[in-house]
Formats: structure tokens, sequence, C-alpha cells
């Protein structure tokens, strides 16, 4: 298990952002739906270790993140993209995603070819000594994307990441996903419906704080079926009609 | 952009043009390479060789891209068999490679042999010509670097150079 | 024929030498000293300690000598605190790395970060700041006086950053915080450099500069809330 948490809260001043969540994941693309300010960004960056919890146990690679040096382990073979992803102008794609392999502790030694493998992965590989100001939002995405893989991390989490990218970029990340859900726990939060569909094998639904669901795409698509719920897609009527219960 | 015109982006330092000329040139590169060298060694020579490519595009003096990158290409692969210390024959082979169209180890295997009759051709071990054969073709060396080797001014390299291709074209049946 | 031939694999390899990035004499230097690669990087790229920021420091001390030549009031004295404040504030932080998020989830701590940064900082303009001074002809307890008004203003400047989380609010408080007392010293005692001359100020400054260390210490911690979801 990579994952491991237990009646996980986050606040902050008098809102819950997390109001106990129960998880356990291991390898796989796992993907968190919810709509805004259902705590999956709260939840995500808890993962990323960027903020503790309020309260209740978290273990990340089996680890406590609450220690420093445990921490500094988990983060050597995490990866992140957030929400809003800052960036260098000045810095080049390649200097950008050596950066943070350099910041994640990878040996010096392994680091330009790992750089140079996750540029290509990202389909940068053209545009490798780019600097960052020249490229669209939808490279500078696909360039977050490339520093979090740079250490073949244990656990990716990665917060609304299709941001930006078009249908075709889409399909070549969902690839990618799948390809890194082999081996590590990958945790994708996105609003898109969709998105979810085509990579997860395991889909959790937040609101308010809280897991509304948690099993297959399948069976979220079950959940909506005969109900009347609103959406185009399956999926999507899976989706309104589980939040349609949860808040009634 | 055609080669020539990649060839001068990659001297100016763009990469990207380095990266184009390999998704190019690389497939049939390795293929001829693969006739004489084992996959793994291929690939070692392969990246050696865009790697000279990088280093080395100032000199490119517009004489054909396909034969300019070949002649890197064998340049790495005889560097790479000599620093591992391979036998004669393969160099040959390796020289022979150039020279065919076909990728086929069956035809390259009885070029070999061809080849073997052809340098004996040539004169015997030691000879003058046998020497400046071995230094040219097997190791590759320069006209500069044979005619200080064997003590001997660079036209006579060059004029001795010239009979031995006559010698092994007759050799060979007429430059196959 | 050459199906066995990993092309991709290839170009991976000639790519890395092609891109990588060859760290100049100073990370190599830093690499050594401070054992951590990252660390080193993350020190080079300072935005208080690029070439332009560098050079603006330096000239600007380099007027001050002039006019401390010029008039015999020691404007090294007097500018050098104020302009430290303001690189060290903007050494880290959210007001300065957009990058910030990122960065917090990284093995290197920046906790690290920022005290490599902030001691490079005001290494390099105490450094200058000496430098100018000393070519001024400035009695050397002044130039040696200020360096300690300039660690608790530079001290001050630090702490209002990582309180606030912005560069700016650091480099406000710093220099409010240097001018304040300067006019307060030319008010007291009738000369603007009072407050760097006055040895009884001394341990008030120091002990300001450690209570301010104490609250960076305690504004930098791990679980510091946030305030956004």
């Amino acid at each position: 298990m990579n994952v491991e948490i237990a009646e996980l809260t986050r606040r902050f001043g008098r809102t819950q952002a997390v109001a106990g969540v129960t998880l356990e994941l291991g390898p796989g693309v796992f993907g968190l739906l919810g709509p805004n300010g259902a705590g999956k960004t709260s939840l995500l960056r808890m993962m990323a270790t960027v903020v503790p919890p309020s309260s209740g146990r978290i273990r990340l690679l089996g680890r406590d993140p609450g220690g420093y040096g445990p921490r500094r382990q988990i983060r050597r073979r995490l990866g992140y993209v957030p929400q809003n992803l800052g960036f260098y102008p000045r810095f080049t794609v390649v200097e950008f995603v050596e950066y943070f392999a350099l910041l994640k502790e990878m040996p010096a030694a392994r680091v330009s070819r790992a750089v140079a493998t996750a540029v290509e992965r990202v389909g940068l590989g053209d545009k490798a000594t780019a600097k960052l100001r020249t490229l669209s939002g939808g490279m500078l995405r696909r360039v977050g994307i490339a520093q979090a893989i740079v250490n073949e991390p244990d656990l990716l989490l990665l917060d609304e990441p299709t941001a930006g990218l078009d249908p075709e970029q889409r399909v070549a990340f969902r690839a990618l996903l799948r390809d890194l859900g082999q081996q590590a726990t990958v945790v994708v939060s996105t609003h898109l419906v969709e998105d979810v569909g085509a990579a997860c094998g395991r889909v959790a639904l937040m609101d308010q704080g809280r897991i509304a669901f948690d099993g297959t795409p399948d069976e979220l698509t079950a959940r909506g079926e005969g109900t009347g719920a609103a959406g185009d897609a399956p999926l999507e009527r899976g989706y309104s009609a589980v939040l349609a219960q949860v808040r009634s | 952009m055609d080669n020539d015109e990649l060839i001068a982006a990659v001297a100016g330092g763009d990469d990207s043009a380095l990266r184009e000329l390999f998704a190019r040139h690389a497939p049939w590169l390795a293929a001829r390479l693969r006739a004489v060298l084992p996959a793994a060694d291929v690939e070692d020579v392969l990246q050696e060789t865009f790697l000279a490519v990088w280093r080395g595009a100032g000199g490119y003096r517009l004489e054909g891209s396909g034969g300019w990158l070949w002649g890197i290409a064998r340049r790495q692969a005889a560097l790479w068999l000599r620093r591992r210390g391979n036998p004669a024959e393969l160099l040959a082979a390796l020289a022979a490679a150039g020279d065919q169209g076909a990728a086929d180890p069956a035809e390259v295997a009885s070029s070999r042999a061809q080849l073997a009759d052809a340098v004996q051709a040539l004169g015997s071990e030691g000879s003058a010509q046998r020497e400046t054969w071995r230094l040219m073709y097997v190791e590759d060396r320069t006209v500069a670097e044979v005619a200080e080797l064997l003590g001997v001014p660079a036209g006579t390299v060059k004029s001795r150079a010239h009979q031995i291709r006559r010698l092994m074209r007759a050799a060979l049946g007429g430059g196959r | 024929m050459s199906d066995d031939v990993d092309l991709d694999r290839v170009w991976i390899g000639v790519a890395a030498q092609v891109w990588q990035r060859r760290p100049g004499p100073v990370e190599r230097a830093a690499r050594h000293l401070l054992r951590s690669p990252g660390l080193a990087r993350a020190l080079v790229t300072t935005p208080s300690l690029l070439l332009g920021w560098v050079v603006a420091t330096a000239v600007v001390l380099l007027a001050g000598m002039l006019a401390t030549l010029g008039t015999g009031t020691p404007f090294v004295a007097l500018c050098a605190p104020g302009i430290a404040a303001a690189g060290i504030a903007y050494a880290y932080g959210p007001g300065v790395d957009p990058a910030w998020e990122l960065s917090r989830s990284a093995a290197v701590s920046d906790r690290m970060v920022l005290l490599v940064r902030a001691l490079a900082v005001f290494g390099l303009n105490a450094a200058l700041g000496l430098a100018a001074s000393a070519a001024s002809g400035t009695a050397t307890a002044v130039t040696l006086g200020w360096l300690i008004p300039m660690t608790a203003v530079c001290a001050l400047a630090l702490a209002a950053a990582t309180v606030a989380r912005s560069a700016n609010v650091g480099v406000a408080a710093g220099l409010a915080g240097w001018v304040t007392t300067v006019l307060s010293g030319q008010i007291a005692a009738g000369r603007l450099t009072a407050v760097v001359t006055d040895s009884a100020l001394r341990l008030p400054y120091l002990a300001f500069a450690a209570c301010c260390a104490v609250i960076v210490v305690f504004a930098t911690r791990q679980n510091r809330p946030r305030g956004t979801t």
C-alpha cells in the first residue's frame, strides 16, 4: 500500500476542507472527482506533504510524513503537479525539470538521462531548450508533468492536470497515466469526468470534505442508471446521481 | 528543411535540428551497422555517431549528407571495435558494408570471403600495399596519419591508395 | 532487420548529453561546500544573487562611497543595511518564487534553502559594503559597526517576509525599520550616523535580530496553516 489514510481531516480557520477521509491505495490510477470546493486539492496537498493533517492518520510509501527524515524520504519518491503550477520564465524546459530533479535529491549522475527521458515522454523533445516564457499553456502543463515524473515516483499526484491540453494531448496523457500506474500509485484530481473514465481503474467522489463514493468507473456508471440524473454521458449521470443522493 | 540545412542548423547549436536529423537518418544507419555489429553495440556506436555529429557539424562541406553521416558512423564503429580489440575481419566487413546497399548477413559473409581473397591480391602481409590498406581501410586512419606511421610522404600514400582501390575493384569483380 | 536496435534509447543517450547543463564554477564550489547539488542550484538561482541585482548593489554602494568621499558623511554605512534588507527579502519565499508550492514538496527543505540563500546574500552585501566603506576612508569603528545594525535590519526584513509570505512586505518592513532607526538617532543625538556609531545600541540590535530569527523559524515551520483549500 502506497497510501494509507484513516479519518483524515484538515481545517483552515473555521472551514473543514477535509472532514474525515479514509483511503488505501496501491499501484494503479486512482481518480478523485468532485465539484470545486469539495476538498480534493487539500487532500492532495496532504498526500504531497505540503500541508500536514489537522487530525487522523496518514502513511505514505510506508512512512509517517510527520517526521523530518521520513518526510524527506517520501519526497524523494514523490511526484506532484499542483493546480497552479508556477514556472521560472528564464529557465528552459530542461533546466526546469533538472532543477526539480535536483531538489528531489536524485543522484547527480542519473539526472541528465532522467531529464531527457521525462521531456521526451511528455512530447516536448523538440522544445527541450526553449525558454518557458515562449511556451503555450498546454506545453507548460506538460513541463509540469515532466518534472513530476523525472524521478520515476512511486506516488504521483496530479491536480487538474489536463487543463489546457487539447484532445489529442489528453489521449496521450491518459496513455502515460496508464503506463505509470503499472508500477506506481497515480492520483488524478479532476472535475472532468471523462478524463477519469478513460484512465482510472478506481474512482472516488468527494463532496464537502468527505468521500461519497469509492469504486470502479463502471460501478459509478451503474449508480446513475434509471435515476434520471443529469448528464450527457453514463459516467456523468452516475456522478450527478451520487451527488444528489449525498446532498439529500 | 533539407539535410544540408539541418546540418547547418546543428552547427549553429540547434538541438531540435539534431533531433530531426536523428529521426531521418538513425534508422538506415542502424540497419547498415547492424549488418556488422550486434544490436547492443549498434546502439552505442549510433549514440557516439550522433554526438560526433553534434560536435562536428561545423566541418560539413556540403559533400552529401548521407555519405558524410555514414563516414562518421563508420569511424565511430572502427574506434569502437579498435577499443574492444576486435579481429580485423570485422573491421574489413565494416569497410565493405559501406559500399553495399544490402544489409543481409549472408551477403556480408560471402563478401568477407571475397574481401579476404582480394586483400591477398594486394601482396603479402607486411608489404607496403598491405600495410597501407590495413592502416587506411581497416583502421580508418587519415592520409596524414598513415604517412606519418609509414614514414612516407602523403603523396605516396595517396597514389598507393589509388592503386589499392584499382586492385580491389578488379579482385572483387567490378566494384559491387 | 534492425528491429532489435532501440532507437528511442539511443536518442535519450544523445539528448542527455546534448541538453545537459554544465554547472558554472560557483555552483560546482557550492556543491562541494553544501554537499547537495539541489541546494547548490537553489543558491545560484537566488533572485537577489543574480548578476543584475549584484551589479545594482555594487553601483549603489559605489555612489555611496563617492558621496562619502565628497561630503564626509558615511553614506555607505547608512545605505548598506537597507540594500541588504531588500536583498534578503528577495532571497526566497512565496512572493518571489512562482513555483513555491512545488518547492514545498521537494526533498531539499525550503528552510535550508532559505538559510543558505539568506546567508549568501548577507555575506555578499557585507563584503561589498565593507569594501566600499573601507575605500571611502571611513573610520574602522564605523566600517565594522554597521554590520550589527545590518544584521538586525536583515532579520527584520526576513521575519516580515516569511510571516506575510511576501517579499515586498519584507522589503518595506526592512527599509521602514531602518529609516525610522536612523531618523530617531538623528533626533535623539543630532547625528544621522548615531545609530551606527553608538556602541550602546549593539546589544539591543543583536537581541532584536535574535527575536526576528525565532520568528522566522516559527513562520517557516512545516505545519503552518495555509489560507486556501
